[in-house]
């Protein structure tokens, strides 16, 4: 039973508070992916739960113990680092069986669980090489190997794939995520990607000037985000969000919440009519052809730009008149704070 | 064809120049070997570079006219002594400035910066009564003890600084989510990386405390406890004339397996000092 | 504050450590700095604490009694005795002959140094070569190379007509011998501190102002020099106080001779307190020698603050 608990946890650095009481449960064996702009406070949330860092107020609870004053290394976590970290001097092999030699863990049971971590992650080969011989990809897996060989209550992962190239970033996630099947252990996993974050979580925090902006499954946030920021931080391309102007024909049929002051609506819930019959109306002013669909960026008669995904059939030329339409079931109302009515 | 011709003559003219200029810089060497092995009479004839009678004696005679062997190892083992000193105090002090958010660090940060400025000749009077007090006039400890805590320990510590700070964090954080200590990740994880840095400390450390001069000067008098340019300094006749052969034939001694070193890690070295006036 | 008591206990109650972690890093940040700030404390600021006591004082030999003089020692260095400005006088001449003339030497050598040629390395070699050398090597060759008969630089100029001095036995010559002698032993420390700044200039704005069609001598007038300034600066501040540290070179090749010729101020530090056992005096000497390179060391922070503005 290894559920994380954090309760009104604080962090600050001098007079700056960077983490402004955060109250979060994380249960046993769940993939929690920690999402913000940079600056929002999630790698340092990640470094107070590892105790790489001290917890300046709040309580922090791994397993249902206390941990505020435990060090790093008896909190029973391990962590994946942004830059792998891998002890430069030091083989894979030793590398990977550093911390449990630190620990005083047996040479026989060292090597043993060592060969375990290398066979789950394919590494046998490299084990006696230095890190500056391996790929980017495969430091990335020993440095997983090193945090699974120490057996962990709970992994955490710091922007694990960011040095990664792009296909090996998707290659990664998948491995990840298998890992995660395979162990069933608790991670958490910090990331500034939400593609990364709506593939791999089972909740997703994000995370917004030290604060929770909101929790819940990737589901949850994109189909009932919380707040206009959740709303254009989940989901890509961005979510278009429109003033509900007095006489601003945007309704398109669906009941308007009387404390609304905004609409948003999600690129891909828009559709091409024609202009006579559309409630907005636009000339396209920019058309970028991806293959499976064009992104359309729509300069309304209002005056805002809107993104629309267009996938069927050929795209309107640049400068055409079109209409669009919504459907109903997909917009989403905020009010003047930017709060979801 | 001529801009090529007009490069030539230039690096030409600038290499004959190079090479006129080196000639102060190199012909004291040559010289200061070859009156090693004059006799005292060619010392002040006509002099030429090659000696008319290679006179060995004279490298023999360095060693009965004063303990010169045992000047040597002096030398030899006082400076070992500081630079594995230097090392060790240096290098933890130097990691917990660069890594550690301490209270009172910026203010200990300044005093140093003050202890690289001011020279000993400052503060060496009231050292003298301070090692006389601690009844080590005449011994070794002074050798050890001013240079390890002086500037040129200050000079270490901020080299191993400069040197940590730019070492990888994360690497410490694995470090510590191992379970390592910070004496253990000190010693395990930015010492076995910081070799380049050692490496640079452990030869200036060296190289000063076997040139040093005005410590031995003040604290020792016994002959067999003097070090090498202490030595050097003291191959005099009864009335206080240099016997200049001798004199040569010991600086050489003492001069030219450093300079063979040099020869061999003049890179390692010449870096070494680049690095420490760089951070100056 | 009574949660975050009962929350402390609770910790304690888990097995945590006694000491918050906080605590702890602060504790370990003290004992690595521990030696080094107790040697700090003997060595360097008691001792520079002590100087301000010694220089009230004037010291009785035989029976090692200190009595309080109150000023006395500075009114004798400043007013009474000719000796002290004699010896600012030779210790000025000192630097405004080895600081211009090292720095000069040194940056002529890193520019040609600093790019990849033939011969590169052996000259960087030399040129370096005396710095790791004793000083009192360095002195005791030249001194046996500058004597006035025999010695090897007069028969060098002889050979192309110039009759050469008694180099060191006579005020002026010393002291030049000395000069350039020092300048020999140190200047290739100051070159490869430009070597290192040179080649930590870009060569895109070189070659951005040689199409433009600047000179060789524009391009070093209006480039390399400014991108040189606080290379320059910091080597002019090091050199300085070096030159008014000068001590072992001094006392092998003239012994701050003849007639006090070569007298500096630190070599006047040594004499004073330890020859002719002044102590009072010779503390009064080190605490205006600790003013000076203060003084320096504040020129060089305030010019360099300036400059980043």
């Amino acid at each position: 039973m290894t559920k994380v608990l954090l309760k009104d946890i604080r962090k600050n650095f001098g007079t700056v508070e960077v983490i402004r009481g955060v109250d979060l449960e994380i249960e046993d064996g769940e993939f929690v992916v920690f999402v913000g702009p940079s600056g929002c406070g999630k790698s340092t949330l990640l470094r107070l739960i590892s105790g790489l860092e001290h917890i300046s107020d709040g309580e922090l609870h791994i397993g249902g113990r206390l941990v505020n004053e435990v060090p790093a290394a008896r909190r029973g976590v391990a962590m994946v680092f942004q830059s792998y970290a891998l002890y430069p001097h030091l083989t894979v092999r030793d590398n990977m069986g550093f911390g449990l030699k630190v620990r005083k863990v047996p040479a026989s049971e060292r090597a043993r669980r060592v060969s375990e971590a290398a066979a789950t992650l394919k590494l046998e080969p490299l084990l006696d090489r230095f890190p500056r011989q391996l790929s980017g990809g495969q430091r990335q897996r020993v440095a997983i190997g090193r945090a699974i060989v120490g057996n962990p209550d709970v992994f955490l992962f710091d922007e694990p794939l960011s040095n990664l190239d792009a296909e090996l970033r998707v290659h990664m996630r998948s491995e990840i995520a298998a890992l995660h099947q395979r162990l069933s252990t608790t991670m958490i996993y910090v990331t500034h990607d939400q593609i990364e974050a709506m593939t791999l979580a089972d909740k997703i925090v994000v995370l917004r000037d030290g604060r929770i902006e909101q929790v819940g499954s990737p589901r949850d946030l994109y189909d009932s985000p919380r707040t206009i920021f959740v709303a254009q931080f989940i989901g890509s391309p961005k979510m278009n969000i429109l003033p509900l102007a007095d006489g601003q024909p945007i309704a398109l049929g669906a009941s308007v919440p009387a404390t609304a002051t905004s609409v948003g609506i999600r690129p891909e819930h828009l559709s091409l009519g024609q202009p006579s019959n559309s409630t907005l109306r636009g000339k396209v002013g920019l058309a970028e052809y991806t293959g499976a669909v064009t992104l359309l960026h729509v300069a309304l008669d209002g005056g805002q730009t809107c993104l629309v995904i267009h996938n069927q059939g050929p795209a309107p030329e640049t400068g055409a008149e079109v209409g669009l339409r919504a459907e109903p079931g997909h917009l989403h109302f905020f009010d003047k704070e930017g709060r979801a009515v | 064809m001529t801009a090529r011709r007009t490069e030539i003559l230039y690096r030409i003219c600038w290499t004959v120049a190079l090479l006129l200029l080196a000639v102060p810089f190199v012909f004291p060497f040559l010289w200061m070997i070859s009156g090693g092995f004059k006799s005292t009479t060619e010392i002040f004839g006509t002099p030429t570079l090659i000696p008319r009678i290679w006179r060995f004696e004279n490298f023999v005679e360095v060693f009965t006219y004063q303990p010169f062997a045992r000047q040597y190892f002096n030398s030899l083992y006082i400076a070992a002594t500081v630079t594995v000193l230097t090392l060790f105090i240096a290098s933890l002090a130097g990691y917990a400035l660069a890594r550690i958010r301490f209270a009172g660090a910026g203010l200990l940060m300044l005093f140093l910066v003050m202890a690289l400025m001011v020279p000993e000749e400052v503060t060496i009077i009231p050292n003298f009564f301070l090692i006389r007090a601690m009844g080590l006039i005449d011994t070794h400890w002074p050798l050890v003890l001013l240079p390890v805590f002086g500037p040129q320990g200050v000079v270490a510590t901020f080299l191993m600084r400069q040197f940590f700070l730019a070492l990888p964090k994360e690497l410490e954080d694995a470090g510590k989510m191992d379970g390592l200590s910070r004496f253990g990740v000190w010693l395990k994880i930015a010492l076995p990386m910081s070799r380049p840095a050692l490496a640079a400390v452990a030869i200036i450390t060296f190289l000063h405390s076997w040139n040093l001069f005005l410590e031995p000067l003040i604290f020792l008098s016994s002959l067999e406890k003097f070090t090498l340019p202490l030595a050097l300094s003291n191959f005099n006749d009864s009335y206080g004339l240099p016997l200049w052969n001798l004199q040569l034939a010991a600086t050489s001694l003492a001069v030219v397996p450093i300079l063979i070193i040099y020869l061999i890690a003049q890179r390692q070295i010449i870096e070494s000092f680049a690095l420490s006036g760089v951070k100056g | 504050m009574a949660g975050k008591a009962f929350r402390d206990n609770a910790a304690r109650a888990a097995g945590a450590p006694w000491l918050t972690l906080k605590t702890r890093e602060m504790l370990e940040a003290w004992l690595f700095v521990s030696p080094t700030l107790i040697g700090f404390l003997i060595f360097f600021l008691g001792p520079l604490v002590a100087i301000f006591y010694y220089s009230t004082t004037e010291w009785n030999l035989l029976s090692q009694q200190a009595t309080f003089v109150g000023l006395r020692n500075f009114h004798n260095v400043l007013l009474e005795n000719p000796d002290f400005w004699h010896v600012v006088r030779n210790s000025v001449i000192f630097a405004l002959g080895l600081v211009p003339l090292n720095m000069a030497l040194a940056l002529s050598l890193a520019l040609a140094l600093s790019r990849p040629f033939f011969g590169v390395v052996f000259f960087r070699t030399v040129f370096f070569a005396p710095v790791v050398t004793s000083a009192i090597a360095w002195a005791i060759v030249w001194k046996f190379m500058l004597q006035g008969e025999g010695g090897a630089v007069n028969q060098m100029l002889a050979w192309i007509g110039i009759n050469g001095p008694n180099w060191l036995r006579e005020p002026n010559w010393a002291m030049a011998a000395v000069i350039v002698t020092r300048v020999i032993k140190m200047v290739g420390l100051n070159m490869i501190l430009y070597i290192a700044a040179l080649q930590s200039i870009p060569r895109d704005y070189e070659e951005a102002a040689t199409l433009e069609g600047a000179s060789r001598w524009q391009v070093f007038r209006m480039i390399t020099w400014p991108l040189l300034a606080p290379t320059t600066l910091v080597i002019m501040v090091l050199t300085t106080i070096g030159s008014f540290k000068v001590f072992d070179h001094i006392y092998q090749m003239t012994g701050g001779g003849p007639e006090n010729g070569t007298l500096v101020l630190a070599f006047y530090i040594y004499q004073q307190g330890f020859k002719f056992f002044n102590v009072g005096y010779a503390a009064a000497l080190a605490l205006i020698m600790f003013v000076i390179v203060m003084a320096l060391t504040l020129v060089q922070v305030m010019l360099r603050r300036r400059d980043m503005e």
